[in-house]
């Protein structure tokens, strides 16, 4: 389903990405871990488009096609979903018509007719019950005032009512209390499906646990160093990133 | 060295003499008051920034004709007073039939009832700064006098419709003037059109009182053509414990200048002003509102916000004057402004004179982009660039636009928004 080579990618002259090789089946879910300022984010925005990033080498196929020639809304309407490690508060839009809107898009480009809103309403309310969020929150901004769990769920939310065939979480565990990690879980495993993919970016092993991975791969430092199966989550639970001879970026820092 | 250009004499030569005397007479003595003056250049502070797109010709100066009611194209209910080139309609027209209001035209004025008005116009405005729209007390054809008892609460709002017919060069000069007694309260609609595309001007002055307690929402939405300049100016005066809410809405045009003067009188009125402006192409639009705190405990919240696209320009000046015995004053101002193309120019400028010590006092004043991350968003779950500009220049002015009471206006307004949304994002 996806396939990246050697893939390069900057900002502002500073080259974060140095050559990510990766491979993800269609079923698969793929968990990539890595200290901080590994380049995780980076990679989650390069894949959905983000023009903050410059890709400077290397090439991504998405079923087949060349990923980088399309834009951020073509890559999305391709089955490309990025749950966003800080999604944006957007006062003024309502959570609904941004979530219509986006549906309908999709819908359009594959041809299938627009959802009506009462339609919509109806469908909306049934998933915002499932991952355990107010189905007022769909009437108010764009993650408007959302505290950070709830984002967390809109983001999730918005997942489930797009189906894609690519869903990128990027550090979606982060800071949720452990009732908000189960109902984000049971959403995420809720998108397992044979036809879907699921990449992970986290950087505690305590989100696998409830989302079990096919394939683990430590970022450092731009690339992946090393690939495994589940068993290498615990082994960095257990062990850290020391052993790999990666440093955490931040921690060197501060 | 070149002298000051000065307002033309042709300008000064009114046409239509269906008023009564006493308003002829007024006419007559604001013209006078007139002869030569000096017109606003680039150096004149309130005009700097508009005077470039201030188009004075001398063609200009011929009164509209008067067309009456025929080819109106108006069907909505509600009460209702057309006015056509500055001359009210009254087959287009529908007075409410309500008792505690009285709506007269000047025209039908008797001369006692024409004294008592003429003594009363003119006292809102500050005639240093809206040295243009003094044109209209030596112009105007006609006009409305509304009059609301003490208590009387007017059951719908009354739509104000301003036509002007711009298949012929020259100019038109509304006039307005609202008496609202203690404890009365309304709702006006003020909305300005135009057909034909010939170079004409708007000189409009609408003019309120608001004894104590009175309450009246004014609407004010500019959707004239491209031919038409309108110079425009709202003048209110507030005694004790009165509201004044105010919504304009205006979308720009070769020249747009509206000149909003709140006086703040008696101890405890306030006033909320809300504005939106949206301009494209190279459309214009200038605002200048003055609030003047003069009596102790009173509020005003002032809330505007510019869209300016294409090579457009959009200008805001917003003063509060809060006068030394303004103790115990509370005033907000904001203005915040979105260019949505580099080609584009927002001038804004508040200015604040506080002469007395215990009062709170903020403004704040932005001009920003469209916030990519927020796009980047968007798009990211496939909704389409238009879209999403559309849905994020929308979100920046929706809080003002839901704010406005009449559901008519609203709907308008949206209309208009999606004209300006087509012409200025295309699908990238």
């Amino acid at each position: 389903m996806l396939n990246i080579k050697n893939l390069h990618a900057s900002v502002g002259g500073e080259e974060i990405l140095k050559g990510i090789n990766l491979e993800i089946k269609a079923g698969e879910i793929h968990a990539i871990m890595g200290p901080n300022g590994s380049g995780k984010s980076t990679l989650s925005q390069v894949l959905a488009g983000s023009e903050t990033f410059e890709v400077t080498e290397g090439e991504v196929t998405f079923n087949g096609e060349n990923l980088l020639d399309l834009k951020t809304e073509e890559r999305a309407r391709e089955g490309v979903f990025l749950a966003f490690q800080y999604p944006v508060e957007i006062p003024g839009v309502s959570n609904l018509q941004f979530l219509r809107t986006a549906v309908n898009s999709m819908r359009g480009h594959r041809g299938e007719p627009e959802m009506n809103a009462a339609e919509f309403m109806k469908h909306a309310r049934e998933v915002s019950m499932q991952v355990d969020l107010d189905p007022a929150f769909l009437k108010r901004g764009v993650n408007e005032g959302f505290s950070g769990g709830e984002k967390k769920r809109n983001e999730i939310l918005q997942a489930l009512l797009l189906q894609p065939k690519l869903a990128i979480l990027d550090e979606t565990d982060s800071g949720l209390d452990i009732d908000a990690l189960h109902v984000v879980s049971d959403g995420v495993n809720a998108l397992r499906a044979k036809d879907r993919a699921i990449l992970m970016v986290t950087h505690y092993q305590r989100l696998l646990n409830h989302i079990v991975p096919d394939y683990v791969h430590v970022l450092a430092d731009g690339k992946i160093v090393k690939s495994g199966g589940r068993e290498l989550a615990y082994e960095l639970e257990e062990r850290g990133y020391g052993w790999l001879n990666v440093k955490d970026k931040e921690a060197t820092a501060s | 060295m070149k002298s000051a250009p000065t307002l033309s004499r042709v300008f000064l030569e009114p046409a239509g003499n269906y008023l009564p005397g006493p308003l002829l007479e007024l006419r007559k003595q604001k013209g006078t008051a007139l002869v030569d003056m000096p017109l606003p250049t680039r150096k004149t502070e309130n005009w700097k920034y508009s005077v470039r797109h201030l188009k004075l010709s001398d063609e200009l100066a011929v009164a509209l004709p008067s067309l009456g009611k025929e080819g109106t194209s108006l069907s909505m209910a509600g009460y209702r007073v057309v006015f056509r080139n500055g001359v009210m309609v009254p087959e287009a027209s529908d007075f409410p039939d309500f008792n505690g209001i009285r709506i007269q035209r000047f025209c039908d004025l008797d001369d006692q009832d024409a004294a008592a008005l003429a003594e009363r116009l003119d006292n809102t405005l500050d005639s240093q700064t809206v040295q243009m729209a003094r044109l209209n007390s030596a112009r105007f054809e006609d006009g409305l006098f509304i009059q609301l008892d003490k208590e009387a609460v007017l059951d719908q709002p009354l739509f104000i419709i301003h036509e002007v017919t711009a298949s012929s060069v020259g100019s038109a000069y509304p006039r307005i003037y609202v008496d609202a007694a203690r404890h009365s309260q309304m709702t006006l609609v003020e909305e300005y059109m135009s057909s034909g595309s010939e170079p004409v001007m708007v000189n409009t002055v609408t003019e309120f009182f608001l004894a104590e307690g009175a309450r009246i929402t004014s609407v004010r939405l500019t959707l004239e053509g491209e031919s038409v300049q309108h110079i425009g100016a709202t003048g209110v005066r507030q005694a004790t414990a009165s509201r004044f809410e105010s919504h304009c809405v205006g979308f720009g045009g070769p020249l747009r200048r509206h000149d909003l003067q709140v006086r703040l009188e008696g101890e405890g009125a306030e006033c909320k002003l809300n504005g939106v402006v949206v301009t494209q192409g190279k459309q214009h639009y200038d605002n200048h509102t003055s609030i003047e705190h003069i009596a102790a405990h009173c509020d005003s919240e002032e809330t505007y916000r510019n869209i300016a696209a294409g090579q457009s320009h959009a200008i805001f000046n917003g003063r509060i004057h809060i006068h030394q015995d303004a103790q115990k004053s509370n005033a907000n101002m904001s203005n915040k402004n979105l260019l949505l193309s580099t080609g584009a120019e927002i001038d804004t400028k508040p200015e604040l004179e506080i002469y007395a010590d215990d009062v709170k006092c903020a403004h704040g004043a932005t001009i920003g982009q469209l916030n990519k991350t927020s796009l980047f968003y968007l798009v990211s779950r496939g909704v389409g660039r238009r879209e999403a500009n559309t849905l994020l220049t929308i979100a920046f002015i929706n809080e003002l636009v839901e704010q406005i009471p009449v559901e008519a206006v609203r709907e308008a307004v949206q209309l208009r928004l999606n004209d300006f949304f087509n012409q200025t994002f295309q699908e990238a």
